[in-house]
């Protein structure tokens, strides 16, 4: 009924560039989860509160640019993870097909 | 055959190819606007509603406030949130265990957004064939002024989306007057074009392509389906084999099924799939195939239903269930969940107190041989009413709380600093001790908090 794709098998009208969709790969899921760690980073640190112990200034003029400095180096590291594991991904050898197992383990972990 | 639904374009991406939805009446498409118009107005309009005299719903970064109607959460609230995001999550898991993607067809703000951006396409360029034709036509000036117009509605509404989000996070009301005078401030003017722009290219441009490339759900959706769960099916059975016929001949002479193969269903399609393939994951169950192919055989004479929401039991001819245990389950924690954020939300303490150690001293000896302690002490209150405050302390024989008193008043939402003075008599010591500060209000005893500190004292 339903089966999932490789986006290789498209067909070619409705596939996407892979530099499109690399770029999408990497800064999409790494906007929603730096968006998560901003929550909840700011939710615990107040941002004119940093570096303000002893010695002013402070680190961040106001709030709305420790929250934004803060976003976007969480985007950033996060790009950068994701980055990586789409180049791995990309890079790696391609695992054997159904048709390639000739190993009864491989059988067994690929149940159908 | 496939009638040829998409055409190259010059968009974002070198190779894009882009997808001309046909325009379909229906009763799904019907709903679908329905939704638009609701989930839309609530977002641009929510910002300009009071709220005993602020904005109703303002999510206060400056000030670490979060107002939502009577409710003012703080950063110690947080977990509410976490709490929300996990009821959003369960919701999503029992709507899609029951009728597939139905967050995806008529809720989720990239549809929302898509639908208003290509209803705006619509507007300028016409119809699916006239955008079409025009797409291949050499600029005129025509061609040129249509573009213009389209982009035109196209950034406005951007912009208008852009501004209306920041109106959630800074007064929507000063906002409006400082743009108006081009006097908005630095973060203020990036936050509207960062959020106006993606708005302007994930509907304009980027479309369907978000749901099939850069959306988790539609990965692991099909893990919450099950052979009861109400989804976007063709009928193969009734449909197969298609073909063309001559209207009114007999289609059981020419050993035809239902399906006429007009491709009417394919060419109204936002993501460009065959529904007649089987389900696939590029499908958001908008269900405009649905309308257009209801349309055709009421064209033709034929029972609808030829495309419909139907179960996989149910096109088998099997029973259907909508009580299963999957749904039992999801229904119940959705329930207790929500059930216990609303008692927890209308339960929760609205008074905090926060104690201090005051940095300069660690202790004074006064001359009447007592020693005193200094804190600063931090009285929250979140409620929405102003409250008067007693501070008492207990934990030592004979310990005397000495403040600017009787009472401290604090606003509703506000956080007072009271300095406190804490003697206690010296043989009553032996170095140190843990304290409890305690704050409690005058006109409501059971708005009280605690906070522990440490008395310090000569050890000799």
């Amino acid at each position: 009924m339903f089966r999932a794709r490789s986006t290789d098998e498209y067909p070619a009208r409705l596939r996407w560039p892979r530099l499109g969709q690399d770029v999408a790969i990497v800064i999409w899921p790494s906007f929603l989860v730096a968006s998560v760690a901003t929550m909840i980073c700011f939710a615990f640190i107040d941002p004119v509160l940093i570096g303000n112990d002893d010695y002013p200034p402070p680190a961040f003029a106001s709030r709305m640019t420790g929250y934004a400095v803060g976003f976007f180096f969480f985007w950033l590291v996060a790009s950068l993870s994701s980055l990586l594991t789409l180049y791995l991904v990309r890079t790696a050898h391609p695992e054997p097909t159904d048709t390639d197992a000739t190993t009864t383990e491989d059988q067994v972990r690929r149940p159908q | 055959m496939t009638a040829p639904v998409v055409e190259t374009d010059g968009g974002l991406y070198a190779a894009r190819q882009k997808i001309y939805p046909r325009e379909i009446a229906g009763r799904f498409q019907s709903m679908r606007t329905i939704a638009v118009w609701v989930l839309l107005g609530i977002y641009y309009l929510l910002p300009w509603f009071r709220w005993s005299g602020r904005q109703a719903v303002l999510f206060d970064l400056p000030a670490r406030k979060f107002h939502i109607f009577a409710l003012t959460l703080w950063p110690q609230d947080f977990y509410f949130l976490t709490w929300l995001l996990v009821i959003a999550s369960l919701s999503l898991f029992f709507f899609t265990a029951l009728a597939g993607r139905l967050f995806c067809g008529y809720a989720c703000p990239q549809t929302v957004w898509s639908e208003t951006y290509l209803w705006m396409e619509r507007l300028v360029e016409g119809s699916r064939s006239q955008q079409m034709k025009l797409a291949k036509a050499p600029w005129t000036a025509g061609k040129v002024l249509r573009k213009t117009a389209k982009q035109f509605l196209w950034i406005g509404f951007g912009l208008w989306t852009g501004f209306t989000f920041v109106g959630y996070f800074t007064p929507i009301s000063e906002l409006a007057g400082k743009v108006l005078h081009f006097s908005t401030g630095p973060w203020e003017t990036f936050w509207v074009l960062f959020y106006g722009g993606a708005t302007y290219v994930n509907a304009g441009f980027m479309r369907e392509q978000v749901c099939k490339y850069m959306c988790p759900y539609a990965r692991f959706q099909s893990a919450m389906f099950d052979k009861d769960t109400l989804i976007i099916m063709y009928d193969d059975t009734r449909g197969e084999p298609r073909g063309a016929r001559k209207k009114g001949s007999d289609r059981q002479a020419k050993g035809l099924g239902d399906c006429v193969d007009c491709t009417v269903c394919v060419q109204v399609c936002p993501t460009g799939i065959d529904i007649r393939q089987g389900l696939q994951y590029e499908c958001i169950a908008c269900a405009a195939c649905i309308d257009a192919c209801d349309e055709v055989m009421d064209k033709v004479n034929y029972p609808r239903g030829l495309v419909r929401y139907d179960t996989q039991n149910g096109l088998e001819g099997k029973p259907r269930h909508v009580i299963r245990p999957r749904t039992i389950v999801y229904a119940t924690l959705l329930l207790a969940l929500s059930a216990g954020l609303v008692y927890t939300i209308t339960h929760r303490n609205v008074v905090g107190v926060d104690v201090l150690r005051d940095r300069n001293a660690l202790y004074r000896e006064r001359p009447d041989g007592s020693i005193e302690n200094v804190y600063n002490v931090k009285i929250l209150n979140k409620d929405s009413d102003a409250h008067e405050f007693r501070i008492t302390g207990t934990g030592l024989p004979g310990l005397i709380v000495d403040y600017v008193g009787p009472t401290v008043w604090v606003g509703p939402g506000e956080v007072q600093g009271v300095p406190v003075r804490i003697r206690v008599a010296e043989d009553s010591l032996e170095g140190g001790a843990d304290i409890e500060v305690a704050i409690q209000a005058t006109d409501r005893p059971e708005l009280r908090a605690g906070g522990k500190a440490r008395f310090i004292a000569p050890s000799d």
